[in-house]
């Protein structure tokens, strides 16, 4: 075959001049060279089910393995969530297990921390024994100043509940920096746990709120589910409304676009309100009898009470009654004299406070026309076909085919309120947990929150620097960005004991926070610190005592729900490899690491706490006296389960698929009663009264301010920084990265190499700016006037507002990798935390202003 | 036998790019080199701003201009209709780089080794791999495929070839769809006999009107686009990928 290679090159004079050409330019070439040998097809090919490590809804996964090794991964058809199909992340992932830059032994810092570690390698011995020992020192005074810092936990019930508790330590997630404004809004208003999402299967008008459609997100799944069931909703004829300073994320799938502006979510909602009141498309009957809006309130803002129960007017005996007597007509509009005192009912109050929030008034605050908001509230009316019915396996349901997505733009500062008037605007059309309507979870149950929020107290102080029950935050989502201000100052927020040591367990604190600076100050100063990673994150590298490798999907980790809110399924992520390196799977660390500390086996230990949270039944059970694999501890579920194959049932299949979720489960109509019984809260009585309880206290005006019955517009604090600040920085996410796992993953960094600001052409104009020329953006604190500055380069886009510009989130999480390597900064070192850039419920902003100029 | 083509479904395409990543798994192939690229485009003026997403694969053309002036023919169009390059016998004179209208031809300019992303000859690594390179080398690529059992399958074989979309043979002839059509999440990339009017090919083409890529240059592609017009003159590209320095 050589020899008949160079015998053609002779003979072709035209193809010989272009190799001697290209000789020049690359030096030896390949053509030239002996080719490879024979292919030698002959191997041993398996195919194994495992479950996605990058992504948050765990997409279902088929490895191929070739004589040992994987070549490549594939979505699963039998998993709900992905149907055979897989993301660029899912994909691209197994670059990155394979990635010869992960942490390989477990290593211990040589240097002081806040500037890149030295390091020594050590056994799993000594790592272990030093996290241990730690543990035990501050268990003996106070195991809740062990600070156990997720990002993703990827198993709850084992790691945030199981080995949290066995330690009891404080356990903080990462929800404040993604959408827990939200849930909290959700939980109290509706009194399920999410944000909220359209019934893609029924609906017919959506408005997309903030939903990055085909990069990121949407309520409860992370990317594909939702994106297979807008297109198959879309040919059935579906509308959709893109609500987004930025095109860039609905794309084409925008049927229509209201480019707000950043922050006056809260207005819009409000002006939606009107707008639809106006018009009168009301679910009187919905309203009436599944929420609090007939209730009536007194002057004060409480409820009229009479024997505990919250009364209504009712209009049969036009006489005040308990709103769950038998035989009543209860009012829903009106006001009355009861029991001698003058009273509205609370659907009144809320009209009367949305009056001054008419479309006209909302234009100028929104930059939205008026009459752009009318025919959207037009059109929500029109197609909510109040008081029509649709029948789904034989049960009867209220069919309301409007929604909304909704889930990280509920961070901002008044992203709590902003979230419940969005809430509200769905209930006037009767479309909460409706056929058709806006879902909050997949399927149907009351969350604690609905209760507990309100009856919250506001405590004395010292707090603990969670700030949890404080008179800053009684309802409280916990902020590591606040734990971070307390640690730095903590006779301000009335603080004794500061946290003495963190597990960081799948998050990088100090590049997926925001206010870099203030994290990076903060985390310094915690006496021991333990990250648990496969690679060798910003957090690690800057501040952490022992780094502790982690596998990455090649490990156990289970039970996961893989359902898609209509078929129900449970898969695991199981081991498609052994842990590469020296890594080891999460719950292989942490069951050595509770037995070196003393808290694995006994009562209360970890294992006593898997029997619970794994609803482990007999013959099953753990033996509280033995360490199992965790191998065994998952086939101990699976078998409590009823699957008498165990852990092999899935090693086999992959995928539980338990079939359709009925609508008595699905809907909140289809529970009887209907709502389990609750009434959704127009009206936030307990907002009012928590209050006037942190004003008894003595808590500052930023802090309660947002605690009003009902969403109320007030300019955010940011709209008072300087005019030379005269741009809004929004973030967002990008399709190629999820978290702070993806932008080292080689393949995917190669797609987005680097940052770039999103800013107009108009606007870049204006500045002498460039598509591609770097810039200056500096933010500012409306509240405390200190600023921040970034350089990246700009990337020019007609998607954007001219008053706004844009920069996506994971650059630059991994220290010391060749692919991270000049990405770029993270927008997150120009927001700030506290006053002013949190919501009422401690949830983080991701807005701020800023100026940009030619650097 | 077959005249397999693709039929994209523009209306559908997220632009999400998984169709590339599969690809570059799949075939192997060096950084910088995408057999499938996903265009995203940005047309007018905010507010009236559009934006849209085309996946471009090799058009694997009837008429194929690639294969009638390729010297040394290496590149041909197999029995199911695919046009595929022989890199046993290609000799990188980038003849078919100026006759295609549709820029899907890569060179591979670094020892393809090099041009693998990472340090897969890592020593502890290697000793779980057996130093493949990259670690999820696709074996199927040294293989032999189609009636003339030549090696047309996946990239990065050789410095100094040109590479391009095979519509993966290697799957082709296990009856599975190429690496792009078996990932898309929102299933926009169909793929099958074009003569075959069950096809899902043919049935996607009769119920929507379908537009080609240069359909005047008479190169007869064999990928047809559905769901949307073609993009206007103004559409410009955002979010390019490069190759990396």
């Amino acid at each position: 075959m050589r020899v008949g290679r160079r015998t053609f090159l002779k003979s072709s004079a035209a193809a010989g001049g272009a190799l001697a050409g290209s000789r020049l330019l690359f030096g030896d070439l390949g053509t030239l060279e002996a080719r490879g040998p024979e292919s030698k097809l002959a191997y041993t090919e398996e195919r194994l089910p495992t479950t996605c490590w990058l992504g948050k809804q765990d997409c279902g996964i088929i490895a191929r393995r070739v004589d040992g090794r994987v070549v490549s991964l594939a979505g699963n058809p039998a998993h709900p969530r992905n149907k055979g199909t897989l993301c660029p992340k899912g994909v691209a992932q197994i670059s990155a297990v394979y990635d010869p830059n992960r942490v390989k032994t477990p290593l211990v810092r040589t240097n002081a921390k806040g500037a890149p570690g030295q390091w020594r390698e050590a056994s799993w011995d000594e790592a272990l024994g030093l996290v241990a020992d730690k543990i035990k020192e501050i268990r003996a005074k106070d195991p809740t100043l062990i600070l156990w810092q997720k990002g993703r936990s990827k198993q709850e019930a084992i790691y945030d509940t199981a080995l949290v508790g066995a330690l009891g330590a404080t356990r903080v997630g990462h929800g404040t920096y993604c959408s827990d404004a939200g849930y909290r809004a959700a939980e109290y208003t509706i009194g399920a746990h999410g944000n909220g999402h359209p019934d893609f299967r029924h609906t017919r008008y959506v408005l997309s709120w903030g939903w990055n459609v085909t990069n990121a997100g949407g309520n409860k799944f992370c990317w594909i589910t939702w994106n297979q069931q807008l297109v198959a909703a879309r040919e059935r004829g579906l509308k959709l409304v893109a609500i987004d300073p930025n095109l860039r994320g609905a794309g084409p799938f925008a049927d229509e676009w209201l480019p707000i502006k950043p922050g006056t979510d809260l207005a819009l909602a409000l002006a939606l309100c009107n707008a639809i009141i106006a018009q009168g498309t009301l679910d009187r009957e919905y309203l009436v009898n599944y929420t609090n809006a007939p209730f009536l309130v007194q002057e004060d803002g409480a409820f009229l009470r009479a024997e505990g129960r919250e009364q209504v007017w009712d209009e049969i005996t036009a006489s005040a009654k308990a709103f769950d007597a038998p035989g009543i007509k209860p009012a829903l509009e009106g006001r009355v004299n009861a029991q001698g005192r003058n009273v509205r009912t609370a659907f009144q109050v809320f009209q009367e406070h949305v009056a001054q929030y008419t479309p006209e008034w909302a234009e100028p605050v929104c930059g939205i026309p008026a009459e752009q908001i009318r025919r959207v509230a037009r059109e929500l009316g029109q197609n909510a076909l109040i008081g029509s019915t649709i029948l789904l396996d034989g049960v009867e349901l209220p069919y309301r085919p409007v929604s909304m997505m909704f889930y990280h733009m509920s961070q901002q500062e008044l992203g709590f309120q902003a979230s419940r008037a969005m809430f509200l605007v769905f209930m006037l059309l009767g479309a909460s947990e409706a056929v058709g309507g806006l879902q909050v979870d997949t399927s149907w149950s009351v969350h604690s929150g609905f209760r507990s929020m309100e009856n919250a107290t506001v405590n004395n102080p010292p707090y603990s620097y969670t700030l949890s029950g404080s008179k800053f935050f009684p309802i409280n989502s916990v902020n590591p960005g606040m734990i971070a201000k307390v640690i730095l100052d903590p006779q301000k927020y009335e603080v004794n004991k500061l946290p003495e040591m963190a597990i960081v367990h799948m998050a990088n604190v100090l590049t997926s926070f925001t206010d870099q600076p203030t994290m990076e100050e903060a985390w310094k100063k915690i006496p021991f610190v333990a990250v648990i990673d496969p690679w060798l994150s910003r957090t690690a590298d800057l501040v952490a005592d022992v780094v502790l490798p982690a596998a990455t999907m090649e490990k156990y980790e289970g039970p996961i729900g893989a359902g898609d809110g209509y078929d129900d399924a449970t898969v695991f992520r199981l081991p498609i490899m052994e842990p590469l390196f020296q890594s080891r799977g999460e719950m292989d660390i942490y069951l050595d690491l509770t037995e070196k500390a003393g808290r694995l086996t006994g009562s209360g230990g970890f294992l006593d706490r898997l029997n619970t949270v794994l609803s482990l039944k007999d013959p099953y059970k753990l033996e509280l006296g033995a360490k199992p694999t965790v191998r065994d501890i998952f086939d101990r579920w699976a078998k409590s389960q009823g699957l008498t194959d165990g852990i092999r049932f899935f090693e086999t299949n992959g995928v539980w698929n338990k079939g359709a979720v009925s609508p008595r489960k699905k809907y909140g109509y289809g529970q009887d009663p209907p709502f389990s019984g609750i009434r959704q809260r127009l009206y936030g009585e307990g907002l009012l009264r928590l209050q006037k309880e942190m004003q008894a206290k003595g808590a500052a005006q930023a802090y309660w301010r947002d605690y009003t019955p009902l969403p109320t517009w007030r300019p955010p604090t940011m709209w008072s920084s300087p005019p030379k600040y005269d741009l809004t920085l929004t973030s967002y996410k990008k399709i190629e990265f999820k978290q702070s796992r993806a932008s080292q993953v080689a393949l995917l960094a190669e797609l987005a190499p680097e940052q770039r600001v999103a800013i107009n052409p108009a606007t870049a104009r204006a500045r002498g700016i460039q598509d591609g020329d770097t810039v200056l953006v500096e933010s500012h604190n409306a509240v405390t006037g200190e600023t921040r500055q970034i350089r990246a380069k700009a990337a020019l886009t007609q998607t954007i507002r001219p008053d706004v510009v844009g920069m996506p989130h994971h650059y630059g999480g991994v220290a010391r990798h060749p692919w991270t390597q000049g990405q770029g900064p993270t927008p997150n070192t120009l927001f700030f935390t506290g006053e002013g850039y949190v919501t009422n419920t401690a949830d983080n902003t991701f807005h701020v202003r800023v100026r940009v100029e030619k650097a | 036998m077959a005249r397999n083509g693709m039929v994209i479904e523009l209306d559908r395409c997220q632009g999400c790019r998984a169709c590339m990543e599969a690809c570059k798994v799949e075939n192997n192939t060096p950084q910088g080199n995408y057999w499938m690229y996903v265009f995203r485009l940005e047309e007018g003026e905010y507010p009236d701003t559009k934006v849209r997403f085309m996946p471009r694969p090799c058009m694997h053309c009837d008429n194929a201009p690639c294969v009638k002036v390729c010297p040394v023919q290496a590149r041909f169009k197999n029995e199911n209709g695919a046009v595929v390059v022989d890199w046993d016998k290609c000799i990188g004179c980038h003849y078919c780089v100026v006759a295609c209208p549709y820029g899907v031809n890569y060179f591979n300019w670094k020892d393809p080794e090099k041009a693998q992303y990472l340090d897969w000859k890592d020593r502890a690594l290697a000793s779980v791999t057996g130093g493949a390179a990259p670690a999820y080398q696709n074996p199927d690529l040294m293989g032999r495929y189609g009636q003339e059992r030549r090696r047309v399958a996946g990239g990065g074989h050789l410095k100094g070839v040109i590479e391009k979309c095979s519509f993966c043979v290697q799957r082709v002839e296990q009856n599975l769809p190429p690496a792009c059509v078996a990932a898309c999440p929102v299933q926009a990339l169909h793929f099958g006999d074009l003569d075959d009017p069950n096809s899902d090919v043919s049935k996607t083409l009769s119920r929507k009107r379908s537009f080609r890529l240069k359909e005047e240059l008479n190169t007869q592609p064999k990928v047809y686009y559905v769901g949307q017009s073609q993009p206007g003159a103004r559409a410009h590209e955002i979010e390019a990928v490069k190759a990396r320095r």
